[in-house]
């Protein structure tokens, strides 16, 4: 599935590309990510916990920043897990950042996001709404933290 | 997993309180299906099998109803006195699935599950109805309306359950109506609208609207039932409702139809629930 979305930041672009590629700056902003760690060369572990009413899991991510275009454009690629590989997730995701007037980013995002295994079964249509959610929560979280401060500004969430 | 049947509803919620892994079960329609696709793992299952009080359905005094959570589909699709305005609850109960699930689901079970998708809770929404809480350490009650909040998600805390649903006296001469467009028989809605009509000297007196599958939750918006009212449900009265309803529709888009679709149905639909319904009145 497709999962495509756009917002504007109040900052200039260098300060939001030096938000969005700092992992300490970004994961308090990812809704229900319990854990992130960056083991350099753009690669990063991820503990992601998400839940739909009486479904919960937590998704163990392998996180690659396959191409970069400071300060502009990144290419990620993520693999995970959930559940002991009860299901399995891959996307492509491509990040641009533009400028949008005077002190103002678009941030926009389309990810390519491939989910086979159990969750699979419960049906991707209500699974893409979610996705959707927390993506918006995402973008008004990472929102208000970029407008409010700096990577080294930030200290444990 | 340990499996517990209690017979009454304190050493449920007692046993439901002490492991908060644990989940009520009530027939089993949804919950066992999914324990078998393995998308939920509770860790024990508290039986509401033999738990007599959530068994009954009682005609308060007023004219309105009382029903047990553990009422199965089929008696409450078999219920005569639900007549008049709540029958809208009578005919979505009987629009479930088959028969198999029929007699196996419960009110309570499809209420707490909160699937949009599933007949009863735009039914309910209509019908303005009430969802009685029952918890470890007090009963509350919420309007059907507020109960719902997302998909799968309700207004339920942990070591909560749904123990009754309560329906109010209608207003005089309502009639309720449930129509359901699915792609075969028994199957999930495409998209459903519930209504519950009144009609005085030719003109709309009193109505509630409510969709299923439309988004996640039943979908009831006040500006859509006002500019039904005081009608006589011309098309254009119809048309300019339907609008906002689907204004204000957020759909999913799956096998049983994209949210395009289930969009244009909306209009369609809401015209036959209402002359259907004033057919009845």
């Amino acid at each position: 599935m497709i999962i495509e979305e756009e917002f504007t930041v109040e900052a200039a672009l260098g300060h939001v590309w030096n938000c969005i590629r700092d992992a300490a700056f970004v994961a308090p902003c990812v809704p229900g990510c319990q854990d992130v760690e960056d083991i350099g060369d753009g690669a990063y572990r991820a503990a992601v916990k998400v839940g739909i009413g009486p479904i919960k899991t937590v998704f163990k991510l392998d996180i690659q920043v396959s191409e970069e275009a400071p300060p502009g454009f990144a290419r990620i690629e993520t693999r995970g897990q959930e559940g002991t590989n009860a299901s399995r997730l891959t996307a492509k995701s491509d990040l641009t950042l533009s400028a949008a007037g005077a002190g103002a980013t678009k941030v926009h995002y389309r990810s390519d996001v491939q989910v086979v295994g159990r969750l699979a079964k419960f049906g991707l249509g209500i699974m893409k709404k979610k996705a959707k959610a927390l993506g918006a929560e995402f973008a008004e979280n990472f929102r208000a933290a970029a407008e409010a401060g700096s990577p080294a500004a930030i200290s444990g969430g | 997993m340990d499996f517990y049947q209690p017979t009454s509803l304190d050493a449920a919620l007692a046993l439901l309180a002490a492991d908060p892994e644990a989940l009520p079960l009530a027939g089993g329609a949804t919950l066992v299906a999914m324990m078998n696709a393995d998308l939920v793992e509770p860790s024990a299952l508290v039986s509401l099998r033999d738990v007599a009080e959530l068994q009954t359905i009682e005609a308060a005094a007023d004219g309105g109803f009382r029903i047990g959570a553990m009422i199965s589909h089929a008696a409450l699709a078999d219920e005569a006195r639900l007549g008049g305005g709540n029958e809208v609850v009578r005919q979505a109960a009987a629009r479930i699935a088959h028969p198999q699930v029929r007699n196996i689901g419960t009110l309570g079970g499809a209420v707490a599950h909160g699937d949009p998708s599933s007949d009863l809770p735009a039914a309910l929404v209509a019908a303005d109805a009430a969802i009685e809480i029952a918890g470890p350490a007090a009963r509350r009650v919420v309007a059907a309306e507020n109960f719902f909040e997302d998909y799968l998600t309700t207004a339920l805390k942990p070591g909560e359950m749904v123990s009754a649903i309560t329906l109010p006296v209608q207003p005089e001469g309502a009639v309720g109506h449930y129509e359901k467009f699915a792609r075969v028989h028994g199957g999930y809605a495409t998209l459903s609208v519930a209504v519950v009509l009144a009609m005085a000297g030719g003109e709309c007196s009193h109505v509630r609207v409510a969709l299923g599958a439309a988004g996640a939750t039943p979908v009831r918006v006040d500006a859509a039932e006002a500019r039904l009212l005081g009608s006589v449900l011309d098309a254009d009265a119809v048309r300019d409702a339907a609008a906002i309803l689907a204004e204000a529709s957020d759909p999913i888009d799956d096998v049983r139809g994209s949210a395009e679709y289930r969009l244009m149905l909306v209009p369609r639909l809401l015209g036959r629930a209402l002359a259907a319904a004033e057919g009845g009145a």
